[in-house]
């Protein structure tokens, strides 16, 4: 862009889940004034679904996503669970086996759409590459090899998935109080076993090279990947008992910038003592915080590299051993580097396969689950891990069984905050007071927001086309560019 | 029809964007139809693993605009046309990963069936309707 005419030709900007919109606003020396990300599609979810039945919101709210949709599932079915009567650790253990095993095989598939098909462009092809090259498209003619493994690890997920719900989106696995189905020996062996979809063993060793990968990049990319739309912030996840990593059940743990908790393993009937939700006018999507900490200083990160933050260990031995050394770059201290949410989001990726084989070898994953009988009560509050962080979904009932009340935080709601700091970032140290504009410097706002892998349909439960707009404003708040890709 | 692969792309909660699917749920219902149907919202770059092992692939779509007889029969030839957006693609571009990554490319054909209403319903319009039929009735010749 030539700012002596003020005006940019903006190439499409894609690959997040939703739809958003960026605005720069520049002074009349072309200094970036202000840099917003902007949701601006309507929420209507926690609406319509009032006047549902109970035993309904598993099935409904799943509707928000079709990459995530396990998530909104599982988090609606713990919250209704407890509806029904039972609290998770009453819950039949064969029950709460399979939905973890459908919850890893969500996780797994989403981080490796995420990493081979969104991520992987901007690490293969470089940020300024050309945008012919910035698709899955693109990887899979030039690298072959790590593109068959990306779509053999996500069928993988999927498949399992399918094993579980019946279905890879929009499935059945959780009732109240239990499971749809039981998991069958045929299907579970197929998962063991080498067939069209490669057995768990290849998965975790693929898990293995993918975070090779990662670490190679890394060593070769550091000053980049260390510095990128980094910033100091808190961190938001689910830990067990025991301070471990946890994605479908445990208790919420926050850290600031320096380490120091802020939030000291709450059990999830606390968080509305603990949370609030920001709004600003121009944009859909909330800001929580968390109360004792006020709006300005309460914000987390959540999802992977807020995960690896929080958490003391991994259970499973080969992603601790991967974690430790994660650890180990920051000295112990908080990753507050952006672009390693990667690197994390791969730790986890192996973590889940190794989860998977657990679970399919484990002498109970077979039995016939029951349910308990029901003894209702009037609230329900479910909150699990999704891919992309701390999901959290409340319900409440009347007499008749009729939801009255739904809240749902969504795991880039939270995450909010931290994208708007990171497209802020951009701006100051890409955008700012640059002659002309390249189509690669705005892509850099792109792969600060991508690092979140955020999903805006999920955060605002629209519905309609999702296209990504970018506009960079003048001192007079006259458009000087705008670009916009309507996906599908 | 041993080894033919049919997918459905579209979302039967959008009127007639559930064109294809609905032509998948009334094939099922013949008494000789392919034996692998796949229902999607939209193509995606596993898809390609899929079409690999298949002989035949057919996708079946709805189309926004006017067609001669309210439907489409073309084939579909790998096209190294890749949208620059999340993870949606056409069947060309299938049809080009699956050449590209797995060395095969099964002959494939693209069904599109012209609707005329994209609103939030489950029902599709009495048009799109009678030109179902008519797909579908240009399905066993076709074959």
């Amino acid at each position: 862009m030539n700012t002596t005419t003020q005006k940019i030709t903006i190439d499409p900007v894609t690959r997040v889940e939703g739809h958003g919109r960026v605005t720069v606003q520049l002074d009349e020396a072309g200094k970036v004034e202000q840099a917003r990300f902007h949701i601006v599609e309507f929420r209507g979810f926690e609406r319509f679904i009032q006047g549902h039945p109970y035993w309904e919101a598993p099935l409904l709210v799943q509707r928000l996503c079709g990459i995530c949709p396990v998530s909104h599932h599982l988090a609606a079915a713990k919250a209704i669970d407890q509806i029904y009567g039972v609290d998770p650790e009453d819950l039949h253990p064969t029950a709460t086996k399979i939905r973890r095993l459908l919850h890893y095989a969500q996780v797994f598939q989403s981080h490796a759409l995420h990493f081979f098909y969104l991520a992987s462009p901007d690490l293969l092809f470089g940020v300024d590459a050309p945008v012919e090259k910035r698709s899955v498209g693109a990887v899979a003619i030039e690298h072959g090899e790590l593109a068959r493994k990306g779509i053999m690890m996500r069928q993988f997920g999927q498949e399992l998935i399918k094993a579980l719900a019946g279905k890879k989106i929009h499935g059945i696995t959780a009732i109240p109080g239990g499971v749809h189905k039981n998991f069958f020996p045929e299907e579970r062996d197929y998962f063991l076993q080498e067939n069209a979809t490669p057995s768990v063993d290849t998965m975790i060793e693929w898990s293995k090279e993918v975070v090779g990968f990662i670490k190679d990049y890394h060593d070769q990319h550091f000053r980049w990947l260390d510095s990128f739309a980094s910033y100091p912030s808190g961190h938001l996840g689910l830990v067990g008992r025991d301070g471990a990593l946890e994605f479908y059940d445990g208790r919420m743990r926050a850290i600031d910038t320096h380490g120091e908790p802020t939030l000291h393993d709450v059990h999830n009937d606390q968080y509305l003592k603990y949370f609030g939700e920001g709004v600003e006018k121009w944009s859909y999507m909330k800001f929580p915080f968390l109360r004792h900490l006020g709006r300005d200083e309460g914000w987390n990160r959540v999802g992977p590299l807020a995960r690896l933050n929080v958490c003391d260990y991994i259970s499973t031995p080969l992603a601790n051993e991967e974690l430790q050394e994660f650890k180990a770059y920051t000295n112990g201290r908080p990753n507050n580097h952006t672009m390693h949410s990667h690197w994390a989001r791969l730790i986890e990726v192996l973590h889940c396969a190794e989860l998977i084989k657990e679970l399919l070898n484990d002498r109970n994953i077979l039995d016939t689950v029951e349910r308990p009988p029901v003894n209702r009560r009037p609230e329900g509050i479910g909150i699990i891990e999704a891919p992309r962080g701390t999901l959290i979904h409340h319900y409440k009932v009347d007499e008749k069984g009729s939801i009255t009340k739904c809240n749902l935080i969504v795991s880039t709601t939270h995450n909010n905050e931290p994208m708007n700091r990171a497209v802020r970032w951009v701006a100051q140290n890409v955008l700012d007071q640059q002659r002309e504009i390249t189509d690669g410097m705005l892509n850099q706002v792109e792969v600060a927001i991508r690092a979140y892998d955020p999903c805006l349909s999920c955060a605002t439960h629209s519905m309609g086309q999702m296209p990504l707009m970018l506009t960079v404003l003048n001192a007079d708040g006259e458009v000087v560019a705008e670009h916009v890709k309507a996906s599908a | 029809m041993s080894g033919v692969l049919l997918f459905g792309i579209g979302n039967c909660g959008r009127s007639d964007d559930g064109l294809g699917w609905a032509f998948l749920d009334r094939i099922q219902q013949q008494a000789e139809f392919p034996e692998q149907v796949e229902y999607r919202y939209q193509l995606q770059v596993e898809d390609a693993a899929m079409v690999s092992r298949a002989d035949r692939v057919i996708f079946v779509d709805s189309y926004q605009g006017a067609l001669p007889g309210g439907f489409q029969w073309a084939p579909c030839k790998p096209s190294r046309d890749f949208e620059f957006t999340s993870h949606v693609l056409a069947p060309a571009a299938v049809m080009y990963l699956c050449q590209d990554l797995y060395g095969k490319i099964p002959p494939a054909e693209l069904l599109l069936i012209q609707g005329d209403c994209w609103d939030l319903d489950t029902n599709m319009s009495a048009a799109a309707h009678q030109r179902l039929e008519n797909a579908l009735e240009s399905f066993s010749f076709h074959l």
